[in-house]
């Protein structure tokens, strides 16, 4: 039971950059995720929290003490590395067996000992495994054992390095759910490292995406994926790709495409650009609903350019005024490459971003702040 | 008919057999048997008697007499040094500089191999240069030394003079364990709750294990052939087997040939019965190194 604060969090490696001034306030049994792709600090900022890096600059707290120079064993921490970090001389038990004998996460008897593994050997599934070497396992058993030798402890927080990232997809999703219900986890301040938007989106409570170890944006699920500050947010989360294009104001209205058969989308009210501004429009292909064949109250119309089942969606390219759209369809409008279809637009669902190269900032109700940026 | 073997035939893995890979075998065969010749040779002369010691004919009358001689008080007589004393010296030497070595050495490998700093490989280097330099220019001032603070003619004096030659490759071969050892597992042990101390013991030590008996295996063999040491800086209580073995070649009187190879046979056999009994952890060394984990 404890809160985390980071503050001013900086640490380099030679003249790599890995953490940058970081200042995170995580409350007592919050389920935190860090999303953002390798390299970005994620395991850097975690190692921080453990005590297993010396940070340059800033200050860590776990229950509102200072551990900034508290040792790694005093500080009640459990933590599953991304390499497993198994034990290769010990057994799975013995391995799990680990933390409780150390004498510094309590002082259990050998019946409870055993008790606390077999608990947490059947939630995960390893029971049959127990009397086997590392060795002897495959990457996603190995991979249970390192989540079981936390879970199998009581401690102020965990911390889970990519935890589930080389299970095969199915038992993803399922270990996904579990680790959702599980009670150690929904009592337990948690900090979960991932570079998988889904499990970032389904797990956290909160999450901070980090990008070149700086925060780039922080908030719920909900904010993340309905609000990213950036393009870069906006590209992170979305399977394929959020569509990012280019377009200039004009009377209320963005026009985007080539002049020949340029198209245009409401701007949104809260945005205040004026005739003439450049921006980027932001379209997921799960927020562009395909209503069939050509009709006149649709927004966009296109020709479809390649169509890909994908088992649950197909997933269209579609050429819309010169402009190449990802679109998700659901398979029942029956639409063949080479045909035309006309899609609609929730007002809602266009993000406007700033113009300009790389990562641009969303424009929106509070972007007074972000246009004194630029 | 294995060189009309058809391609379809051959398995995976397998090569076919060409007149250039023959060759290249028979030559191989040949430079093996070369490079052998005089372990055989000597071999062969243990075996030969007095009157057959300088003939270079394969024909003689083999005996075992001449171990014999070497291993009693007899040989004791000829050479005025105790053949089996100097063994156990030898023994004694080298086990002591090997334990020496990995108690000193194991801790300063594993501390080289995790912590970099400024000028961290630079002492490494400094430690290896022990072994460039030759033993003889560093002999004479250690002679003066020994003999001032009373260590010449010791075993103590021995053990210590053999870290020049067993640390750096204790040291060496031991840092290279530690560092393909991923730094995770020690920090799970401290975040599990064991000290730094604790998880050096209970995680990285049991893991190096192959690495510290190839280590002090190599350290023993290189203490084991040193001559010079030994030839200066000791005398009738620390004096080796090396040097006793030459003490047969008569400085002078008559030259003992067949007692000389009979004696270096029996010096060769602790190491290599050594290095029999800790092969098993030497072949598990070597495949620890490549599946890194």
């Amino acid at each position: 039971m404890a809160t985390i604060g980071l503050t001013g969090l900086s640490k380099s490696f030679g003249k790599t950059r890995a953490v940058h001034d970081l200042s995170v306030d995580i409350a007592d049994g919050e389920f935190f995720v860090i999303l953002g792709p390798s390299g970005a600090g994620k395991t850097t900022t975690l190692k921080s929290i453990a005590g297993l890096v010396d940070i340059d600059a800033g200050t860590v707290t776990i229950g509102g003490n200072d551990v900034t120079r508290v040792e790694p064993y005093h500080r009640n921490v459990a933590m599953a590395f991304e390499s497993y970090a198994l034990y290769p001389q010990k057994t799975v038990s013995e391995n799990l067996a680990s933390p409780l004998r150390s004498g510094r996460s309590g002082r259990f008897t050998d019946a409870q000992r055993a008790e606390r593994i077999d608990q947490v050997t059947t939630t995960l599934g390893i029971n049959a495994l127990l009397k086997r070497f590392p060795r002897e396992l495959s990457n996603g058993q190995r991979q249970r054992v390192a989540l079981g030798r936390v879970l199998v402890r009581p401690a102020d927080v965990y911390l889970l390095d990519e935890p589930l990232s080389h299970l095969d997809a199915k038992l993803r999703a399922a270990m996904r759910a579990e680790l959702k219900q599980l009670g150690a986890m929904s009592k337990t301040t948690t900090v979960y490292v991932t570079h998988d938007y889904q499990e970032a989106l389904a797990l956290g409570d909160r999450i901070a995406v980090l990008r070149e170890g700086s925060l780039v944006q922080i908030g719920t699920p909900e904010e993340i994926w309905r609000r990213p500050a950036d393009t870069f947010v906006a590209r992170a989360l979305g399977q394929p790709e959020i569509n990012i294009l280019d377009g200039v104001v004009d009377d209320g209205r963005i026009r985007l495409g080539s002049d020949a058969a340029a198209f245009d989308l409401p701007l949104p009210a809260d945005v205040r650009r004026l005739t003439g501004d450049r921006v980027r429009v932001g379209l997921r292909p799960c927020d562009i609903h395909v209503v069939g064949a050509e009709s006149t109250s649709a927004r966009l119309s296109g020709t479809v350019r390649l169509a890909e089942r994908l088992g649950r969606n197909i997933e269209l390219t579609v050429d819309v005024g010169g402009e190449q759209l990802i679109v998700l369809s659901s398979g029942r409008e029956g639409v063949d490459e080479g045909s035309r279809v006309s899609m609609t637009v929730a007002d809602n669902d266009v993000h406007v971003f700033a113009a300009g190269d790389g990562d641009t900032a969303l424009l929106g109700a509070d972007d007074n702040t972000l246009e004194a940026a630029l | 008919m294995a060189l009309k073997m058809r391609r379809s035939e051959l398995l995976p893995g397998q090569k076919r057999l060409s007149p250039g890979s023959v060759v290249a075998d028979v030559g191989l065969i040949g430079w093996f048997l070369f490079s052998l010749f005089p372990i055989a040779w000597m071999v062969i002369l243990a075996l030969k008697n007095a009157e057959e010691q300088t003939t270079t004919y394969f024909q003689f009358s083999p005996t075992w007499s001449n171990f014999a001689t070497v291993l009693s008080d007899k040989g004791t007589q000829m050479t005025s040094v105790d053949f089996k004393a100097a063994l156990l010296t030898s023994l004694l030497n080298c086990g002591g500089a090997v334990i020496v070595s990995l108690v000193i050495g194991i801790p300063a490998a594993y501390a080289a191999g995790r912590w970099k700093y400024k000028g961290s490989n630079d002492l490494m280097f400094q430690m290896l240069s022990f072994r460039f330099a030759p033993e003889l220019m560093v002999i004479v001032p250690l002679f003066v030394i020994y003999n001032q603070i009373g260590l010449f003619d010791t075993k103590v004096g021995m053990i210590w003079v053999l870290q020049l030659v067993t640390m750096p490759l204790v040291v060496w071969i031991l840092r290279s364990y530690f560092e393909d050892l991923p730094a995770d597992l020690e920090q799970a042990a401290l975040l599990d709750g064991y000290t730094r101390t604790r998880a050096f013991v209970m995680v990285a030590l049991p893991i190096v294990r192959p690495g510290i008996a190839a280590a002090a295996l190599l350290a023993f063999i290189f203490a084991w052939n040193n001559y010079v040491f030994p030839l200066i800086l000791a005398d009738s209580n620390a004096g080796t087997v090396t040097v006793a073995i030459t003490k047969f070649l008569g400085g002078g009187g008559q030259a003992y040939y067949n007692l000389t190879a009979a004696a270096a046979i029996i010096a060769a056999l602790p190491p290599l019965i050594l290095a029999l009994t800790i092969q098993r952890y030497l072949v598990r060394g070597l495949s620890f190194g490549a599946v890194k984990a």
